[in-house]
């Protein structure tokens, strides 16, 4: 195995990383229409990763990650959505490792981390709740110190694959009457099979349910679980996520969704009418053009520069576009746009209004494309206000 | 929110608005469609009947053969108030379609049995006449005629009694009442968007009695035009509720949702998406409401333009509104307990039924100024 990732040219790690990717993904699990399956479903595949040792791309490697740079982990995600692997339930992976291996203490590192390589643990994000959503910071939650343990009460919300998880980093409310509401948040690791919490799994658009409600009721969790100080978990939150950012602009949902259009296109003759393929066309260059905008972004990450708010732009612009082209989808069906499951065109089943209904969500999570907006008003026009 | 603004002299409309209002109090829409998705998408017998006893099913049956005389622009006043209490009966095939056929077919004992079957609820008739990959055909054999050939997107195909088909004959289309439980045919069912099945239905040499025929070749196609001229009204009529219906959720929605210390509906980003919303369902009732009082005119060629622009018109709106009411309900707009994503559903079904609107207004400038379209698809 190489010495450091980062120092193979990029054409070669592509390659290595591809090939073997390529090999080891299970067929089966290949394009799967669910957005989040459960740990259970991609299991082999989570596990053959682990194995290999390329499981968790950006951590260290004395924590056993690929340490790769944030232009190698590009490459990375790319090959993985091109090669159309499954998404595992990531949350240990991409935020709970970055989040330990920044402001953890060594023992924590020393417990969690194999414990996320070995999918002992498998973790969900315990931010939002049912009055705290694009405003997270008035998280009512709370946790109040008890001897060394703290006791959590109250409720989160959208809790992805909470329901497939035996882990819970949650944002708490430690102090009631902070007089800047992020202050006086706390970030706790909390083991979901404890005595009073409860977990309740919502249906979504699609008829899949894939997130859920987690209810606690006089939790005690040990204080050695608290990741940072008490009553700053505001900014150890915020700055889990770094150059992983841009991966909520990638172009990766409209590419697929583009490609699926153009299948369903040609099957149904759509080509031969100039009014649909100049639609088309315009949709087919907002993706080039996304490409392009992109890879700006990632310019500055490989030269080892950071993103700034700017990147919020990417966000709105992929998640509006991969609305727009499951928009045309249907348009395109026709009559058969009243049909729930997927079409038939020629040898393939084309999934439009599953891709429809999904397209509905990356526009509301990971901030809302309103929130984008305001940060980009705010931070990068600094327009008044 | 916006509305049909119809002149409405013995109060009629209002009273039509009132029934549905009280129907859909015993009958929720959001509860039924979920429950109709949970059966696999059989219309619940026990609506419809309740629709039939309230005197819609059929409404546009003229009065000789036991209808209610009403005419389009009661049947436009029941659609859109049908559509606001997301009522996701298949009133504009099973009714509409069904009772524009049967009340322009030639005058018989059929055309009887099935108009006051229709209207008490005993006979389900289902249109069948979209023909799939094998068309419909129909040929005499001695005494009776031999039906083949498959129709496709067919509504309510599990509960229907007859089918009402046009089939070619040597002649041109001919309409005919098909019982559903004849030998020879089956049937195979896909769930729609909104919950319900939606059949293909085929036929393979299927002795239909010559006494079936509701007619013949020439008059079936005007029929058939007039069918869809009517449904299409309909179809936007309901879209029309549908979509200020929806707004009106949104409002009440983001008027009540705190975020950052205020109702979002105070943020002028999200007021102004409102206020887009509603010029477009303003802009869908009026377009409805200009095409029920064309088709009350003698000029039938400002008809067909009406009803094509207003089913264009009411299918964008409501399909774009409740695109945006789903988005900004935030992550409770994604769920399936929330009811803006089953109007949202709705809203996808109704805007494919007979054209989605760049069809529809590819259509208009064809007839209006022969401005040729290219090829269509789907
Ligand atoms: C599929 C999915 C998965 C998710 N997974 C997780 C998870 O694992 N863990 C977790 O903690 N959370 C998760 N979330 C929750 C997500 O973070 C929230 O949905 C998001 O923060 C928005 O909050 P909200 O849903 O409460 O909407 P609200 O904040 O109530 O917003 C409603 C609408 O108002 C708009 N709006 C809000 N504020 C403003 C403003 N100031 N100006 C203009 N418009 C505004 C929004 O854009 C939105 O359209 C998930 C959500 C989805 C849809």
């Amino acid at each position: 195995m190489a010495s450091d990732w980062n120092d193979i040219p990029d054409e070669e790690f592509r390659s290595t990383f591809r090939e073997w990717v390529d090999q080891n993904c299970p067929a089966q699990l290949r394009y799967m229409r669910k957005q989040r399956p459960l740990f259970n479903e991609v299991a082999e595949w989570y596990h053959a990763l682990a194995a290999k040792g390329w499981l968790a791309p950006t951590w260290p490697r004395q924590y056993g990650g690929m340490g790769l740079s944030a232009a190698k982990h590009m490459i990375y995600v790319e090959e993985w959505g091109r090669l159309g692997c499954p998404r595992i339930p990531d949350h240990g992976i991409g935020l709970v490792g970055p989040l330990l291996i920044q402001h953890g203490t060594e023992e924590q590192k020393a417990h969690y981390l194999p414990r996320i390589l070995s999918g002992e643990h498998v973790w969900c994000q315990g931010y939002s709740e049912p009055n705290a959503g694009s405003d997270l910071a008035s998280l009512t939650t709370s946790a109040v110190l008890d001897g060394d343990e703290f006791v959590v009460n109250g409720q989160k919300i959208w809790t992805t694959l909470a329901h497939c998880a035996n882990w819970i980093f949650v944002l708490v409310r430690t102090e009631r009457d902070a007089k800047v509401r992020q202050k006086g948040i706390t970030v706790l690791l909390l083991d979901l099979t404890s005595p009073g919490v409860r977990v309740r799994p919502i249906e979504n658009l699609r008829g899949e349910a894939d997130f859920c409600e987690v209810f606690f009721d006089q939790v005690r969790v040990p204080m050695k679980n608290l990741v940072g100080k008490v009553n700053e978990g505001w900014t150890v939150a915020k700055s889990v996520l770094g150059h992983e950012r841009i991966f909520l602009g990638a172009p990766t949902r409209p590419e697929y969704a583009i490609a699926r259009l153009q299948r369903l296109a040609d099957a149904r003759g759509a080509f031969e009418d100039p009014a649909f393929v100049s639609r088309f066309a315009r949709l087919r260059l907002d993706l080039y053009d996304l490409g392009s905008a992109f890879e700006r972004y990632a310019k500055v990450l490989r030269a080892g520069g950071e993103l700034g708010a700017d990147v919020s732009a990417l966000k709105v612009f992929t998640t509006e576009l991969y609305q727009r082209i499951t928009e045309e989808m249907l348009a395109v069906a026709g009559e058969e746009a009243r049909f729930a499951d997927d079409l038939a065109a020629g040898d393939v089943e084309i999934d439009a209004m599953n891709l429809f209904l999904d397209s509905r969500s990356p526009a509301i999570f990971g901030g809302s494309n309103e929130i984008q907006r305001n940060i980009l008003a705010k931070a990068v026009l600094q327009l008044p206000g | 929110m916006p509305e049909l603004m119809l002149d409405d002299p013995d109060g009629t409309l209002v009273m039509l608005r009132d029934s549905v209002a009280g129907f859909a109090e015993r009958f929720p829409g959001a509860k039924a469609m979920r429950e109709k998705r949970g059966l696999g998408g059989a219309t619940d017998p026990l609506i419809w009947s309740a629709m039939a006893e309230a005197g819609w099913i059929g409404l546009l049956l003229p009065e000789e053969c036991g209808g209610a005389g009403l005419g389009l622009r009661e049947q436009a006043v029941l659609s859109e108030a049908l559509g606001r209490a997301l009522v996701s009966e298949p009133i504009g095939s099973a009714s509409v379609f069904a009772a524009t056929l049967i009340g322009g077919a030639t005058p018989g004992a059929e055309r009887s049995r099935l108009a006051a079957g229709i209207v008490s609820g005993d006979v389900v008739a289902v249109p069948a006449w979209i023909s799939g990959a094998k068309p419909l055909v129909v040929h005499a054999v001695s005494d009776n005629l031999a039906l083949s050939g498959e129709a496709r997107f067919v509504d309510a195909a599990r509960v229907a009694t007859d089918f009402l088909v046009v089939a070619q004959d040597a002649q041109g289309g001919m309409l005919l009442s098909v019982p559903a439980d004849l030998d020879g045919m089956t049937m195979s069912e896909r769930a729609g968007i909104d919950g319900g099945a939606i059949a293909t239905v085929s036929f393979s040499d299927c002795k239909v009695p010559t006494d079936r025929v509701l007619s013949r070749a020439n008059s079936s196609e005007d029929l058939l035009r007039q069918a869809i001229l009517h449904t299409r009204l309909a179809l936007a009529a309901e879209l029309s509720g549908l979509a200020s219906k929806a707004l009106e959720l949104t409002i009440a929605y983001t008027s009540d949702r705190v975020q950052f210390g205020k109702p979002i509906a105070s943020f002028q980003a999200i007021q102004h998406r409102l206020v887009d919303m509603w010029i477009e369902a303003d802009l869908a009732a009026a377009a409805v409401g200009n095409a029920v009082e064309a088709l009350q005119s003698d000029d039938s060629e400002a008809a067909q333009l009406a009803v094509l622009a207003a089913k264009a018109r009411a299918g964008d709106a409501a399909f774009s509104i409740c695109r945006r009411a789903v988005h900004l309900h935030g992550a409770m707009g994604y769920t399936d307990e929330c009811d803006v994503g089953l109007y949202l559903k709705r809203a996808i079904n109704l805007n494919a039924m007979l054209g989605q609107p760049e069809q529809l207004r590819l259509e208009f400038v064809e007839r209006e100024s022969g401005v040729g379209r290219g090829r269509t698809y789907g």
